[in-house]
């Protein structure tokens, strides 16, 4: 099977700072990849330039096979690549219809935004969701945490994405929260939603992920399938791995059965 | 300015030691660039800047404005902005003269000069305690304290000048101040030293000095880490405001006397010194000494611009200058234009120049080696779904008819537009309602409606367009420059007046969004440029006598299809052809435009969006920098538009056109539910917002008869104060009872408190 990205020997460096250094990633269709490791490994960075906001100096992107060369975030979204920014990016002042459809307002006569269109698929993509919110027309800034996160989710899902990436997703949630949003991965991976989690919590990740990369300094010191690894042996990973002894899940897999 | 070529620093990538806070290649530079330009002016002209008068001239009048740089220093180093130091130098002088002159209250000197100093005081006071406690936006804040001032300047004096010279000779002590020593230099410049030196080290030696650069470079790690910064930014509008009481002082010391006009503009010169002199608009960075040379580099300029117009205050020398300078003679009004141009100069050099190390990579270039990396410009910064809950709009998603209307932002403007229009029926019935009365309620509302329309939109956009006044002003004089001195027809006039306001918009939004300065700041420079060059076109000259067929713009229905010869013989039509006149229809169309833009098309979403997230509104793909610009330019037309209106209607036009009117347009749209911040605002409530300030405006002009048959009015230059009152409260008013809540959060705790002692029975 084809997988849906794959990133190989992906080089970036800012100035004489070198931020990625020979890292390759894949994520398969309908797989929750947990990307791991201290500040300053590249998880972020390596993201970014999966979606274009970062040029890479060297290495291959491929989506679905082909290669691409994404110039902005636009470009990768119109691939199918959604990424959900930890502060969720979203505009207080506007309500929940207007935030879903955020730049792209459907409109009338090709002058006016269509507004009765607008809510009525504002509240499909959020029933797609199973995620409830009182009504489309709330201020998105009267929402809790975890409710604007379920709106930017809900934005990046009208875009009808095949990858969306999760920028540290539980970082600003509460516990309560947390658990909502495992349960809204879940849904997405049901529907065929292929998600990368960038995480400092691997509880969350062993819950819902299915495979999990460690990088550190800026190079990739190995992943693993969740159901043969623990997160001990994670955690050992990211404070003492090295790019050298980096096996694959699939090497991987055989030791630990 | 061309003085960039030798006064940039030099940011090296490794450094031995720490770099000064007293001295720098910055003020180095400053002084070199002066050096060569003091140079260049006695080649030219020995006659005057060959004498020791002129420098000490020079010296003596940059010691004032010097003093009022090393307050700005603190203020602006904290990341803020003190717009009322102008008028804080003139009340000071006012209440000093009222105080000690002996037509009014004749009191000693000193207890006069701490009064003065005590208002000074008062006055900082209340601007740290606005941009702190209440949050107000500095820059918002004190512009209104600036007018604020400067109408009770006026209110206090009548507009008339005072002098004491005969009583001055009883006090020499304190008015020696401000003569000549026997050393041959002006006392004013002791003065200036020893409070430089005071400032430099308080800001380079002290805690409070290091508490200033941490609170501007980053107030909340500064919060994090103990320093009061809510202090710490009361206490720099306090000295930004003391500086400018002893400036006052100085200047009363000098003249013996007073103008209502004193410290008119002053503000413009202590930020364009304080720029000039290193500082970063965007804080934690400035040094005294810079902004002490940046006074003398701009008083030098401003000196050499004013000296070419024979105007009394400086007589003594001015002669020589205008024999070099020959037939070229800047009219009075004009110098803020070049100020202004050099503020906004001053305040692209450090992120264009400094921080791009645009002088290193070329000098680099030139010697063929690899140049240095630009320094980190710094990425979008990081701003959260901004959370600043409308509950009460969250409660109002539910509601229905009335109550909805309640929750609705506008709702205060429109019920206060009642409100006030039946005060004004109850004051006087027998006027009000007259048809008269509300035609000229509705010129003057045309007026304020317009700019409001477009100040909407930039106010939406989180941007602000502080030059919406001055606009009007460069537009009329634009019309009636072209009709009156190069014979234009009416068409080619309307055109150059629109043109001229285009312009202006362009520049604004090419400011604010290319080259990325604070919308606050480009167009400050614009208020200032646009009204000096309004003075200059006309040459401060009232211009009248424009073609009739013009005038008909500002005229009422009837007139203009008179015109054509198709006027109403009677009827309903003909009374509705004389109450209406043609700048009202067309400000119902443009709102009515305006209004289908903002609440129905994607522009207008795009607007409340940027103004909601910019960061949210660019990811998702809107050209964030093309909405902030096509809303500049709008409102600039918008400014344009009325001031083409207020030639015709006028049929004259005159410099001071507009002025002011950027603080109704403003306080229109706040009223009328914008936010200072950004996001919010709608045509409907802007317009409501202008009633409400045309309202009260008539209203305090209104001639009250008592019942005893007295009348009172209320003395026109007490109206500046109110309105400044007005536009403080409103932007209080929406950020705590519109944003926080406030009402609300009390009267839970009000009932959270009568609970308890029932015990539990409510």
């Amino acid at each position: 099977m084809t997988p849906i990205v794959e990133m190989r020997g992906i080089r970036k460096s800012f100035g004489p700072v070198r931020a990625l250094w020979d890292v390759s990633l894949y994520l398969m269709p309908g797989e929750i990849l947990g990307l791991v490791g201290d500040n300053s490994a590249g998880k972020s960075t390596l993201m970014k330039v999966l979606t274009g906001a970062y040029i890479r100096d060297e290495g291959e992107v491929l989506v679905e096979g082909t290669e691409t060369h994404f110039k902005s975030p636009h470009e990768s979204r119109d691939r199918g690549i959604e990424m959900i920014y930890q502060d969720f990016a979203l505009c207080g002042n506007m309500d929940i219809g207007q935030n879903i459809f955020l730049g792209r307002w459907p409109k009338r006569l090709g002058l006016f935004v269509h507004k009765p269109r607008m809510y009525a698929e504002a509240k499909t993509v959020l029933s797609r969701l199973k995620v409830d919110v009182n009504s489309v027309f709330q201020k998105v800034e009267s929402l809790s945490g975890g409710r604007q996160q379920s709106v930017a989710i809900a934005r990046a899902i009208s875009f009808n994405p095949k990858v969306v990436i999760f920028d540290e997703p539980t970082a600003n949630l509460s516990v309560m929260a947390t658990e909502r949003l495992l349960e809204t991965m879940t849904e997405l991976k049901r529907q065929g939603v292929a998600q990368i989690i960038i995480s400092h919590r691997l509880t969350d990740i062993f819950e819902v992920g299915d495979r999990i990369q460690v990088l550190k300094r800026g190079q990739s010191v190995g992943d693993r399938y969740i159901r043969h690894t623990n997160e001990k042996e994670v955690l050992e990973l990211i404070v003492s791995g090295t790019a050298e002894t980096a096996l694959s899940a699939d090497d991987a897999a055989p030791k630990a059965a | 300015m061309t003085s960039t070529s030798v006064q940039a620093p030099a940011p090296v990538a490794v450094q031995k030691r720490a770099p000064s806070l007293y001295f720098g290649g910055w003020e180095l530079g400053l002084i070199v660039f002066m050096m060569i330009l003091y140079a260049i002016g006695v080649w030219i002209n020995p006659d005057f800047f060959g004498t020791t008068d002129a420098l000490s001239a020079v010296f003596r009048d940059a010691s004032r404005y010097g003093i009022m740089a090393i307050g700005m220093t603190f203020v602006i180093v904290n990341k803020e902005i003190d717009l009322s130091v102008g008028s804080t130098l003139g009340l000071t002088t006012v209440v000093f003269s009222i105080l000690f002159s002996p037509t009014n209250y004749d009191m000693d000197v000193w207890p006069a000069a701490a009064a003065a100093l005590g208002v000074a005081l008062g006055i900082g006071l209340i601007n740290g305690l606005l941009v702190t406690v209440l949050q107000v936006p500095s820059f918002i804040a004190t512009l209104t304290m600036l007018f604020i001032g400067r109408g009770l300047v006026l209110g206090l004096t009548g507009g008339e000048n005072m002098s004491y010279d005969i009583k001055t000779r009883d006090f020499p002590a304190f008015f020696s101040l401000a003569d000549t020593n026997s050393l041959g230099f002006n006392n004013q410049i002791i003065i200036f030293l020893v409070v430089a030196a005071i400032g430099a080290v308080v800001l380079a030696s002290t805690r409070m000095g290091f508490e200033t650069y941490a609170t501007g470079g980053n107030e909340q790690a500064a919060r994090y880490s103990g320093v009061p910064t809510r202090w710490v930014r009361i206490r720099s509008y306090i000295l930004s405001s003391l500086t400018a009481g002893i400036a006052g002082l100085m200047t009363v010391a000098q003249s013996h006397g007073l103008t209502s006009q004193e410290g008119l503009g002053a503000e413009l010169i202590a930020i364009a010194s304080v720029i000039v002199g290193g500082a970063s608009i965007v804080g934690g960075r400035g040094r005294i000494a810079g902004s002490c040379l940046g006074a003398l580099l701009v008083v030098l300029i401003d000196k050499v611009l004013r000296e070419q117009i024979p105007v009394t205050r400086t007589q003594d020398f001015g002669g020589t200058l205008i024999e070099v300078q020959g037939s070229i003679q800047l009219p009075a009004g004009a110098v803020p234009a070049f100020l202004g141009l050099i503020l906004l100069v001053s305040v692209l050099i450090e992120p264009w120049l400094v921080r791009r190390r645009v002088l290193q990579r070329a000098w680099a270039r030139i010697r063929g080696l690899p140049p240095p990396l630009a320094l980190e410009t710094g990425g979008i910064a990081i701003t959260g779904a901004q959370t600043r809950g409308t509950v009460a709009q969250a409660r109002g998603v539910e509601a229905r008819g009335f109550r909805a209307f309640f929750h609705r932002r506008d709702a205060a403007a429109i019920m206060l537009m009642v409100a006030l229009w039946a005060l004004g029926l109850w004051f006087r019935p027998d006027f009000w309602g007259s048809l008269d009365n509300t035609f000229a309620m509705l010129l003057a509302f045309t007026e304020i409606g317009l700019l409001a329309i477009g100040l909407t939109f930039v106010i939406a956009n989180g941007d602000i367009d502080l030059s919406v006044g001055s606009v009007l002003a460069f537009a009329g004089a634009a019309a009636a420059f072209l009709m009156k001195e190069m014979d234009a027809s009416p068409l080619v006039a309307v055109i150059g007046g629109f043109a001229a306001g285009a312009a202006a918009g362009v520049i604004n939004g090419w400011l604010t969004t290319r080259l990325k300065l604070p919308a606050f700041v480009s167009t400050l420079g614009m208020f200032y440029m646009a009204r000096g060059l309004a003075a200059w076109l006309v040459a401060g000259r009232q211009l009248s006598g424009f073609p009739e067929t013009f005038n008909l713009i500002g005229r009422n229905v009837y007139d203009v299809l008179d015109a054509f010869g198709i006027a109403p013989t009677g009827g309903l039509w003909l009374a509705v052809a004389k109450a209406v006149s043609a700048q009202t229809i067309f400000l119902a169309v443009v709102a009515v435009l305006a209004a289908i833009v903002l609440g129905h098309m994607p522009y207008g979403q795009k607007c409340y969006a940027i103004g909601g997230n910019e960061r949210a509104a660019a990811y998702s793909g809107i050209n964030t920098a093309r909405v902030r610009f096509t809303a500049f330019v709008f409102s600039a037309l918008c400014a344009a538009a009325a001031g083409v209106i207020y030639v015709a209607y006028y049929r004259s036009f005159n410099p001071s056109a507009g002025q002011l009117r950027e603080l109704d347009a403003i306080a229109s749209v706040i009223i009328g539910g914008g936010s200072i911040f950004g996001g919010y605002g709608t045509i409907a409530g802007s317009l409501a917002g202008a009633a409400v300030i045309t309202l009260i405006r008539s209203l305090l002009s209104l001639q009250i008869i008592w019942s005893d048959g007295t009348s009172f009015v209320l003395p026109q230059h007490w109206m500046n104060v109110f309105i400044g009152l007005i536009l403080l409260f409103a932007v209080v008013g929406d950020i705590w009872l519109r944003q926080n809540n406030i009402f609300a959060i009390w009267v839970e705790g009000w009932r959270a408190a009568q609970r308890r002692p029932i015990g539990g029975t409510a």
